[in-house]
């Protein structure tokens, strides 16, 4: 029966191809992008922390998505 | 309207967006899956080979309507000015060229065992290779030309140019002589797909269309940061 599902009456390797080349460059993407968004998240969160402390506090006081940046990254820290 | 939308406004809503889909995503992936690849019918005349429709058909629906959106986003963005409306082009735009060339591969695997060949210069299949370079040029035009201001002038000029494409490649099939069968599903008239077959391809259109959201929201995040990490260098 797994055989039958797997060879599909002869058009399973078109059907397989179809469907793993869809899936995989979904997830390539969905991991790069991933990726990406986090590098950047760090990379702001650490330049928000390199600020002088003044600078800093206008900066969260003044930012809705630095504040939010800086509060999701701590926590994953 | 626009402030409204402004990012800064939004964010905290991506953040519960994303996890939202994150978390049924693969549920409905599963079930989309089932359907697909076990519970539909084999087609009568095309056998098995039929099943790739569920991966071809919103593929190439997702590449038409993202060029849709980035085109007439990019017209309001030339009539509105809103850097909000480039960000959103921006992060449609590589979703939209991914699910172009899967049409284009998955169409080709189709091909072979349907027409006997993995390509032909008809018309539908030529549009869309044209549709793709489109894309290439949008995208390659915000990443190579320097001048931010430029860039998106000339990537919206693109994309403006681009909606031409839209037309042809959707009415290819009625005004020429082509491989490509003609639309089996019509928004106005009676479809030609039986049920058994449109509400497997409808699922996984919708978990389709589900993952381009989640893509969307994640780039339009990176983009927001990459935006605000800019402003903060100029502090």
């Amino acid at each position: 029966m797994i055989q039958n599902f797997l060879y599909m009456n002869g058009y399973g390797l078109f059907v397989w191809a179809a469907f793993s080349i869809t899936f995989i460059s979904c997830g390539i993407v969905f991991y790069k992008t991933q990726k990406t968004l986090k590098k950047y998240e760090r990379e702001f969160a650490k330049e928000i922390n390199e600020l002088s402390a003044e600078k800093r506090k206008s900066v969260v006081e003044n930012s809705k998505i630095a504040s939010q940046v800086l509060s999701s990254h701590s926590k994953t820290i | 309207m626009f402030s409204l939308l402004s990012p800064s406004n939004i964010f905290h809503l991506i953040e519960k967006l994303i996890s939202f889909i994150n978390s049924i995503f693969f549920i409905l992936l599963l079930i989309a899956l089932s359907f697909a690849l076990i519970f539909s019918p084999p087609d009568y005349l095309q056998g098995d080979s039929v099943r790739i429709m569920y991966v071809h058909v919103p593929s190439a629906w997702i590449g038409l309507a993202s060029f849709t959106c980035i085109a007439l986003l990019s017209i309001a963005n030339f009539i509105f000015k809103t850097k909000n409306l480039i960000i959103i082009t921006k992060s449609i735009a590589p979703i939209g060229l991914m699910f172009t060339c899967l049409a284009i591969v998955t169409g080709s695997l189709w091909g072979q065992p349907t027409w006997g060949t993995w390509w032909a210069w008809d018309a539908r299949l030529t549009s869309m290779v044209i549709l793709a370079l489109f894309y290439i040029g949008y995208i390659v035009s915000h990443k190579f030309i320097l001048k931010e201001e430029r860039a998106n002038k000339i990537s919206s000029i693109i994309a403006i140019i681009g909606l031409i494409n839209i037309p042809i490649i959707k009415f290819s099939v009625d005004w020429w002589n082509t491989l490509h069968q003609p639309a089996s599903i019509k928004l106005t008239g009676t479809s030609t797909i039986h049920s058994s077959m449109l509400m497997p391809l409808l699922l996984m259109f919708f978990v389709l269309l589900l993952y381009c959201a989640l893509i969307f929201l994640m780039k339009y995040k990176t983009e927001i940061i990459r935006m605000k990490k800019k402003n903060l260098k100029r502090l």
